[in-house]
């Protein structure tokens, strides 16, 4: 090797331990001031407690607040990802301008600044007279977040060879049967994978939801207002068991899925 | 035997563009029944009308002398065995073949049984427990045809099921199909480009060109005695000499040719005197070395190829009209070289004439 060759080796992996820092830092440190206490810019190693975590229980605003967005995640996941395979499927199985239309009507308020279709959303609602709620953040979230999770199903039924299906209906199967034994199975992986950013972005989603949410509060916008009158450790045990929370939910996704894909079907 | 299936009158049409006009055809029971035809002739497009994933736009597809042009693609008694399997890909070899029983609810006990009777019958025993991308090309064909089999269908579609194989496994799976279809008894309707695979394996063959069929026959049928000049050069190799009508009788047409006359036997109803013909005869259906008055020439060696069983010799005759004699090196040993001058004639039971417009 020569000296060259050393020297960028050495720069490319100092930058890497860079990178990797500056992603992981804040988390961890987050997780860290949970547990200590600072002192004058100095870890206070004595101070170690489940204080904020024990004080979060009685925290009633965070924990409503936390439950309405987990509310608010999955009712967008369901309802997104219902209406996203529909599409993705129209699309990939009809053809014409139609499709083409639709497809952009999908992408749009993806692409528009979040407070112009929150904007848009909210005089919408007026109009027809619908109250602000959770519900319309629900309506909100899954209008915005559509787009993604449409060209996921998408991008992954475009690899499958239009022969699959033509072979399952060969072999016998109804509509029904070869979507759910053969269509499904396939597509699986994308669903949850969709399903999943879909939920991440409804739950730290806040421009549309501001427009959109009546006398409730969702969780990023209870930790805005609460870190307007200063941090609290309950914020930081708040963040920490968010993301413990969605961590195992994805291990365990992938957890059920490399099991199923073994499984014998009879 | 009697007609199985048959297509009267199908066409399609996408917008303006023909694919396929006025097919008609009878396919018999239990025969391995073969469309031929190059890339784009509509041949995929044919077979696709037949299992239901395309709709004609007229004629009637009959199935036991019942139409079944509106019956949908699950209903019909065919299975498909795709050009790339098309396997399950989230299903084991076993839980693929089984799909079609399990779709007809049968018993666990029942499909148990048929799935593995069919896995010894393509020979995938081993392998019933892998995933189709931990299989070669072959093991997939052969699953893919496990799982049409298994369904006892009244007809297998084949669609140019062994396009993606490299030569030499082709030639086994030619072999395994044509055991195949022997032992399980059942028609095959099977699709290729390739004439020599189609006259290997088949009992009749269509030729489609142009969007119609050219010829239907036996694979001997349509080798001697094929209906056009197209046809005569598209399965193995033919001489095509232009010429005019000398004179006619009843057992004998002559023709002039820019060599000198040929005689040829007359099995024609359609041709007359001064008109333009072409005379089509194979390199092996020319003779050598026989001093006869009539149908004899003499001329000069241009090229011999040795190909082993057998050797082209190249003559060149007069106006440059090239033609091709094979013999066989088992029963000619004669020593043949360029520029020697050499003696051939056409038996007149040889060839055919085609009428030129």
């Amino acid at each position: 090797m020569t000296r060259a060759e050393t020297f960028t080796k050495y720069i490319l992996g100092f930058l890497t331990i860079f990178v990797v820092i500056a992603l992981y830092a804040p988390i961890v440190l987050t997780i860290f001031y949970s547990f200590y206490k600072t002192r004058k810019g100095k870890v206070d190693w004595d101070s170690f407690s489940y204080e904020p975590y024990t004080k979060l229980i009685f925290e009633k605003q965070i924990l409503e607040s936390l439950v309405n967005s987990v509310y608010v995640g999955l009712v967008t996941v369901v309802f997104s990802v219902l209406i996203g395979f529909y599409f993705a499927n129209y699309y990939h199985t009809h053809k014409g301008k139609m499709r083409e239309f639709l497809q952009f009507v999908i992408f749009l308020p993806f692409l528009l600044p979040p407070i112009i279709s929150g904007l848009a959303l909210l005089i919408f609602f007026r109009e027809v007279g619908l109250p602000r709620s959770l519900n319309t953040v629900v309506i909100g979230h899954t209008i915005f977040v559509l787009a993604i999770v449409y060209k996921i199903i998408l991008n992954k039924l475009e690899t499958l060879k239009p022969s699959l299906m033509e072979s399952a209906y060969d072999l016998g199967a109804n509509k029904l049967q070869a979507f759910w034994y053969v269509l499904l199975p396939n597509i699986k992986l994308s669903l949850v994978i969709a399903g999943l950013l879909a939920f991440t972005i409804s739950l730290d989603e806040t421009l549309i939801t501001l427009f959109l949410i009546g006398d409730d509060t969702t969780w990023p916008i209870k930790l805005w207002a609460k870190m307007r009158v200063g941090f609290s450790k309950q914020v930081n045990a708040s963040v920490t068991l968010i993301l413990i929370l969605t961590t195992t939910l994805v291990l365990l996704i992938a957890w059920i899925i490399s099991k199923s894909e073994k499984k014998i079907m009879y | 035997m009697s007609s199985i299936l048959e297509l009267q009158n199908i066409s399609k049409n996408y917008g303006s563009s023909v694919v396929l006009k006025d097919i008609n055809l009878s396919i018999e029971n239990n025969e391995f029944f073969t469309i031929l035809g190059s890339s784009g002739s509509g041949k995929s497009t044919l077979l696709r009308i037949i299992g239901g994933f395309v709709k004609p736009s007229g004629g009637d597809l009959i199935f036991n002398s019942k139409v079944i042009n509106e019956e949908p693609i699950f209903k019909r008694p065919f299975n498909t065995v795709f050009q790339d399997y098309a396997l399950f890909p989230n299903m084991n070899v076993y839980n693929n073949i089984g799909f079609g029983l399990k779709i007809r609810k049968l018993d666990p006990k029942t499909i148990t049984d048929k799935v593995e009777e069919v896995l010894s019958i393509v020979g995938l025993n081993d392998f019933k427990k892998r995933m189709p991308h931990e299989l070669s090309g072959g093991q997939q064909q052969r699953v893919a045809l496990a799982r049409a089999i298994v369904c006892e269908p009244k007809v297998i579609l084949l669609d140019e099921p062994l396009g993606a194989l490299d030569a030499e496994l082709r030639k086994q799976m030619q072999l395994f199909l044509k055991d195949i279809q022997k032992k399980i008894k059942t028609t095959f309707v099977f699709i290729t480009h390739d004439q020599e695979e189609a006259i290997f394996l088949s009992d009749r063959i269509a030729v489609l060109n142009n969007h119609q069929f050219e010829q239907v026959g036996s694979p001997k049928e349509l080798y001697y005695n094929p209906k056009s000049k197209y046809l005569a050069s598209f399965f193995g190799e033919c001489n095509l000499i232009d010429g005019t009508v000398d004179h006619i009788n009843s057992d004998i047409i002559t023709i002039n040719t820019a060599f000198g006359k040929i005689n040829v036997k007359n099995k024609y109803k359609n041709i007359s005197q001064n008109q333009n013909v072409t005379f089509a005869i194979r390199p092996e259906q020319i003779f050598l070395n026989q001093n006869k008055d009539n149908n004899s020439f003499s001329t000069k060696v241009d090229r011999v190829e040795f190909k082993g069983a057998v050797t082209n010799i190249i003559l060149n005759f007069p106006k440059n009209i090239k033609i091709k004699v094979q013999i066989n090196n088992a029963e000619e040993q004669i020593a043949i070289n360029e520029n020697d001058q050499f003696n051939i004639y056409f038996d007149p039971n040889f060839g055919n004439l085609f009428v030129n417009d």
